[in-house]
């Protein structure tokens, strides 16, 4: 070891071998849980925008009821009893969304449900069992309605109220049979099926009324990039003159979420950080006493010319080894833990080794480093400044 | 004149405190040819420890001027101070004051180290330890492996490694028994009948009977300064 200074550093990290690595393990606990935060945000916004851009390729369109005083924001399906989209509103949508996409409209309306005794309300949609067969692809039994009697219920509906295939209940005072159960698809846009019942377009309109004018329509995009692009084109066309649809652009929503994940997560980022801090006060605590217990060495070495620079540089690598220690355990167990950390929480490490997730590691690195050595900046001062023959005198 | 190595001129030392001032060195005046063997004797509190302080350059009187090897100190930057200390003056001590992480060896090499930016290739380290009676076995090992005689032949060696024209000891056989204190005093007497300059602190009326000229100080004041006959 050429430099003199560097290798009494080391020596005295290796003497107090114990005391420097629990200093170093504050750090790596920092680096951690900063590293592993950040990841976990990374690989979360990821995993979310995957999970939700297949719900991003829709749009729905509502006919505006802003007259009735109420907000016409509400979710899909609700508040739209009075209002319906003309026959020839319905065309026109048809017509500017061609090429883009598959438009199918939707009837929807909360009906009185009778099994038994028991009677409830609850949420029923009319549709063409050609779009059944093309937005609700997946049923878990049974099959599509082979006649108007038919219907399909959401899971939810049918393991609430103790339904299955064949089962029979009535549905605005007229009998029907479960045909088949659709599978739960959670909160979408489009429809939200998983405690609904399903019937098809002629059965709701003989019970319900409102002949080929539906409450909503729903649109599939070919491509999401057209989202914008079909948006405008049915707002400047159908609104010309007054509002009369409103559109709704289920991307906007996606990017919301995302960017909400992205706040929480880097909100728990600040929050990993705070033990960062905690590691910043040990090392300073560490140092302050390297300092202290070596004083009469720091006498020594300044009275028989070292420069007041060389005890500081000294105490400064000190600091320095005990962060690089650190940083090096903290990248290894970050990785490591980081990873499962990620897969019990996220559920999947796809996003794991890219880029941005892997940043976070030498950010974290160069983060918990620099605090180390920031934290041992003052006690390598405060040893660098003592005279020397106070300290020559100390025991 | 030009073999004057120390040149004290109405030194005075005041330490300010709260409870008053704190004449520590009164008006001093003393110098020291190249080559001389001093011995600086008083009781506690005399002030001899401050003295031994402004020679040795880790201190800078209140009043007055004092040169060391003909250069003004009491202008001097600390970083002047810490350089002319490297270079000047070799620093022998009561406690030995090894560094305790460092070799017999790299203890004598650490301050050519300082002054040459580098490690030493001359083998000089290595002359100087087998000088002082310590073998290549012995210089391996750290300071709290060694005895206190053996202690002080390092230190002694390491005060010389920059060929410094003042050696300055305070105590210097303050922690030893009398035999080895003897080994040590004889050693320190050889080089300076090889024309280093000497000058030692002490109380032991022994150890200054050996010196060619004795300043005895009392009260921060130099109350007698004669040449030893004997």
């Amino acid at each position: 070891m050429k430099d003199i200074i560097f290798a009494m550093a080391v020596r005295n990290v290796r003497i107090n071998i114990l005391r420097s690595i629990l200093a170093a393990i504050g750090i790596t606990i920092g680096i951690i849980s900063i590293a592993s935060m950040g990841m976990l945000g990374t690989n979360m916004t990821a995993s979310v925008t995957d999970s939700l851009s297949s719900m991003a390729d829709k749009l729905t369109v509502n006919p505006y009821s802003g007259k009735g005083g109420g907000g016409g924001g509400g979710p899909p399906g609700m508040g739209s009893e009075s209002d319906n989209l003309t026959k020839k509103q319905f065309k026109d949508i048809e017509k500017i969304v061609g090429k883009y996409g598959f438009v199918y409209g939707v009837h929807n309306i909360r009906a009185k449900v009778k099994k038994g005794s028991d009677e409830w309300n609850t949420q029923v949609y009319g549709l063409e069992v050609s779009a059944m067969r093309t937005i609700l692809d997946n049923l878990t039994a049974g099959g599509y309605p082979s006649s108007d009697n038919s219907v399909l219920i959401g899971t939810r509906f049918a393991s609430d109220n103790d339904l299955e295939l064949g089962s029979r209940f009535s549905v605005g005072g007229n009998g029907v049979k479960v045909s088949g159960i659709i599978e739960s698809r959670g909160m979408t846009m489009d429809l939200n099926t998983d405690s609904a019942i399903v019937m098809t377009k002629d059965k709701y309109e003989s019970l319900f009324g409102a002949k080929d004018e539906f409450g909503q329509a729903n649109i599939v995009l070919n491509d999401i990039n057209d989202a914008e692009t079909v948006t405008n084109a049915i707002e400047s066309q159908m609104n010309r003159r007054e509002e009369n649809v409103r559109v709704q652009d289920s991307s906007r929503m996606v990017s919301m979420i995302s960017s909400s994940v992205t706040t929480i997560t880097s909100f728990a980022s600040l929050i990993a950080s705070i033990s960062l801090l905690v590691a910043a006060v040990s090392i300073f605590n560490i140092m302050m006493m390297s300092v202290t217990e070596r004083i009469r060495e720091i006498g020594v070495l300044r009275s028989i010319g070292t420069q007041k620079k060389e005890i500081l540089r000294m105490f400064v690598y000190e600091a320095t080894l005990i962060g690089i220690i650190g940083a090096i355990l903290g990248m290894v167990f970050s990785l490591v833990m980081g990873y499962f950390f990620i897969l019990i929480m996220v559920g999947s490490v796809k996003y794991f080794f890219t880029y941005e997730s892997l940043i976070h590691l030498p950010y974290a690195m160069a983060v918990g480093l620099v605090i180390c050595i920031f934290s041992g900046l003052y006690p390598a001062w405060r040893g660098a400044q003592m005279d020397p023959i106070e300290a020559l005198r100390a025991e | 004149m030009t073999d004057e190595v120390v040149h004290l001129e109405n030194i005075s030392k005041i330490y300010p405190l709260v409870s008053g001032d704190v004449l520590a060195l009164d008006n001093i005046s003393l110098s020291i040819k190249t080559g001389e063997f001093v011995a600086i004797i008083g009781p506690s509190g005399s002030g001899k420890s401050t003295l031994l302080n402004q020679l040795g350059c880790l201190d800078v009187p209140t009043s007055g001027d004092l040169k060391i090897d003909g250069r003004s100190i009491t202008q001097m930057s600390d970083y002047e101070l810490t350089h002319l200390r490297l270079i000047s003056i070799g620093f022998i001590f009561q406690k030995f004051n090894l560094l305790p992480l460092l070799s017999a060896y790299e203890n004598v090499e650490y301050p050519y180290t300082l002054k040459y930016r580098k490690r030493d290739s001359s083998g000089r380290v290595s002359k100087l330890l087998a000088m002082v009676g310590i073998n290549e076995e012995l210089a391996k090992h750290k300071p709290s492996e060694l005895s206190g005689g053996q202690q002080q032949r390092v230190a002694i060696a390491r005060s010389l490694v920059n060929n410094p024209k003042i050696l300055l000891c305070d105590e210097p056989t303050g922690n030893l028994d009398s035999k080895t204190g003897h080994l040590v005093m004889n050693m320190l007497k050889k080089l300076n009948s090889r024309g280093k300059t000497l000058i030692i602190v002490t109380h032991d009326p022994g150890i200054a009977a050996l010196a060619d000229r004795i300043i005895t100080i009392r009260d921060g004041q130099i109350v007698s300064d004669v040449g030893n006959v004997s």
